[in-house]
């Protein structure tokens, strides 16, 4: 058993999960996704791509590849909510929210791929 | 990604991943604990707010209580926040400093930095094995002709002050073991820029395993040698080393120069010498009665060339197996083989000093030489004296003893690894010279005093290709005729010519020998010159600068530019225009 493997793998996995939690409902509405989600996504998803520093093999260059992308999806999303609410300081309106909810969709997908590699990763361990 | 980046990275993951969790409890606390705004209505911070006061808390700016007077819920909260995150960045910012501390850190950033080094070298570069005396000299020699050398010894501290060192350019040095392949890999000895590997470690057998490794890694490359014993010497040459260089047989062929026509050697010394150092004087090797202290590798090998003149030897050495292998051998005939050390005064009368014209103090101890130049001295004043001198430290009292002739086995390693390497030509005008008459020399000598005066020349090569003479080739290819005399000619003044003789010139394998002034130059040529620096930068404007090149053929100063090009070309027609008929005139 590696032990930086399964850490890695809980953080990755838990990135997908909340992510996927903050992007399930209807697009636009506000009263479907919670804030605190997406903090929640943002911190995991930031700890799973520092876990990847310094790993000098191919498939661990990919993984911090896939979760860097995940990254910035997250913070344009979080940086469209501070700006709407706080700069303009208008309340959140549909609109707003669905440009949300689709730049966290894309980095759902960058998760998933990220699971992905790493299950083939796993399944290509021979012991 | 870079081995040293990497260990950055993975060292700081824990450090980062501890920040982002203090960020993240305290954003989030700050978040969730109620407030009060300023009309008294129950308030929350937003996440923007929350981040907001976290980092300039942390980082211990503290902008105070923002947008509104906290509630006791907050403040406890933030006394929290301080705690976790001052707490969380110290400890990353003492991670760091204790990186940078870390040895295994600075080996791989000295690596790093070796590697970079060895790639912003343009073009192609020697690997130097061993940086002792010869090493430093044989660098500082090359790196004065602009060619890279990168430099790999065992002693950290040879490759630590380094950088320190005045060379004019910068040499790259790996601390490691040249007789470990995978360290001389390290160095750089399979890069493709790598033109030349010199193995001068004090060790025949280290320069040996040198050889090897580099004539099986990179076959292609130039493998220069020092080896001071023969065996090593025959197994060098058998899997093609390319140069074997023995002090020993080197200094004794420079003696026997000497001995034979003093003019060739002093030839020899100016244009081998250091250049822009003072012209040394000629030397007059005697013959008659020699006199060999020391019948060691050195000895021998003199005593060879001795044997070869002719001359009376008598030979002192402490050791009796010597002398029996000595006189066993039917061409020692008539030479004299005494028991002793040399340093009294009983040993060396009965040599026979008094009536002795030389001396060679050769044992491998330089107090022994010392003394025995010194007893001999007293006992015959007129003495020619050869002294062997081992250690450099002793440079000050061999020079003390104005010993005629002086063997330093760095000194003359270095030489010949020099003229070797950087005028490969000079290699064949030696041996042409040496088949040459005695007055030959003496012409020579004269002319190049002529031309260049006090200090010793340098020396360089005129490559006429479109690399090295872009100029040339350009105007050789419009089917000009371009004669030595030409670029002798100084580009700045017309009247004048540049301080520089040609020396040899090769031509399809042919070599001449001093080519004179009416030979013409043909694309491919190579010729080797002497002169001096400002020669060297003036043959450079002409042979690369198409203007300067035109000068020097016309003595005429063209305009570059176009409009003043139209104007001299309409001054040319109009002088052309009034010439025919002044002409014409004369002709009526």
């Amino acid at each position: 058993m590696n032990r930086e493997k399964v850490v890695f793998s809980f953080f990755m996995i838990l990135a997908l999960t909340l992510n996927f939690g903050f992007y399930a409902g209807e697009v636009d509405n506000p009263n479907h996704h919670n804030v605190y989600e997406l903090f929640a996504v943002i911190v995991v998803n930031l700890i799973a791509t520092v876990l990847k520093f310094g790993d000098r093999s191919q498939m661990g260059a990919m993984l911090l590849a896939t979760s860097l992308v995940a990254l910035v999806q997250l913070f344009s999303a979080s940086l469209v909510w501070a700006y709407v609410v706080n700069i303009q300081g208008s309340t959140m309106t549909p609109d707003t929210m669905s440009t949300i909810i689709s730049l966290s969709g894309g980095a759902m997908i960058a998760n998933f791929i990220s699971v992905i590699l790493l299950i083939i990763e796993t399944s290509m361990m021979r012991h | 990604m870079s081995l040293v980046t990497s260990l950055i990275m993975r060292q700081m993951r824990i450090p980062i991943i501890i920040l982002i969790i203090g960020y993240a409890i305290s954003v989030l606390g700050m978040v969730i604990a109620p407030g009060i705004d300023d009309q008294g209505n129950p308030w929350r911070m937003s996440f923007f707010d929350a981040f907001y006061f976290v980092s300039f808390t942390a980082t211990t700016i503290g902008f105070g209580e923002i947008p509104y007077t906290f509630s006791n819920a907050q403040r406890t909260w933030a006394l929290i926040t301080v705690y976790i995150t001052v707490v969380a960045w110290f400890y990353s910012l003492g991670k760091i400093i204790s990186l940078v501390q870390d040895p295994l850190f600075r080996e791989a950033l000295k690596e790093s930095q070796f590697k970079q080094q060895l790639a912003r070298i343009p073009d192609t570069f020697i690997l130097i094995c061993g940086f002792g005396e010869t090493g430093h000299a044989l660098a500082k020699a090359l790196t004065e002709q602009n060619i890279h050398t990168v430099i790999i010894d065992e002693n950290k501290d040879i490759i630590q002050t380094l950088p320190l060192e005045d060379f004019s350019l910068v040499i790259p040095g790996y601390k490691g073991d040249a007789r470990d392949p995978e360290q001389l890999i390290q160095a750089g000895l399979q890069d493709k820029k790598c033109a030349a590997v010199i193995a001068v470690t004090a060790s025949d057998e280290t320069n040996l395993k040198i050889a090897v490794t580099s004539k099986l890694l990179h076959p292609d490359i130039c493998v220069v040698c020092r080896s001071e014993l023969e065996e090593f010497e025959s197994n060098m040459f058998s899997f093609g080393t390319d140069f074997v260089i023995n002090p020993f047989e080197t200094f004794a062929n420079i003696f026997s120069m000497a001995m034979h026509s003093p003019s060739l050697h002093l030839l020899y010394d100016w244009l081998t010498g250091v250049p822009n150092t003072d012209l040394t004087n000629p030397i007059y090797v005697k013959k008659g009665h020699w006199i060999i202290c020391g019948f060691g590798r050195f000895g021998f090998d003199l005593y060879k060339q001795l044997l070869k003149s002719n001359v009376q030897v008598t030979i002192i050495d402490p050791s009796i197996k010597k002398r029996d292998a000595f006189l066993t051998l039917p061409e020692n005939k008539g030479n004299d083989f005494i028991i002793g050390t040399g340093f009294d005064e009983r040993t060396l009368t009965v040599a026979g000093i008094s009536d002795a014209v030389g001396l060679i103090s050769g044992t491998d101890n330089d107090s022994n030489n010392l003394s025995i130049i010194m007893t001999a001295r007293e006992l015959n004043p007129d003495l020619f004296i050869v002294a062997r001198h081992n250690k450099k430290s002793n440079e000050k009292l061999f020079a003390a003893t104005h010993a005629n002739l002086v063997m330093q086995p760095n000194e003359i390693i270095a030489r010949k690894i020099r003229t070797l390497l950087v005028s490969p030509l000079m290699i064949a005008f030696l041996n042409k010279a040496r088949n040459q008459a005695p007055s030959w020399a003496n012409i020579t000598i004269s002319r190049i005093m002529g031309a260049l005066g006090e200090s010793l020349p340098c020396i360089w090569t005129l490559h006429v290709n479109d690399k090295e003479a872009r100029a040339l080739c350009q105007v050789l290819r419009l089917g000009r005729v371009i004669r030595v005399e030409n670029i002798l000619q100084n580009p700045r003044q017309k009247e004048n010519q540049i301080a520089a003789v040609p020396l040899i010139l090769k031509r399809n394998q042919k070599l001449l020998l001093m080519p004179t002034n009416d030979i013409a130059i043909k694309s491919g040529d190579q010729i080797l010159f002497c002169g001096t620096p400002s020669a060297l930068r003036s043959m450079l404007w002409s042979q690369n600068d198409l203007h300067s090149l035109n000068y020097i053929m016309t003595y005429e100063d063209t305009p570059d530019s176009f409009i003043w090009r139209k104007i001299h070309q309409f001054l040319k027609r109009k002088e052309r225009r009034h010439r025919p008929r002044q002409k014409r005139h004369l002709m009526k």
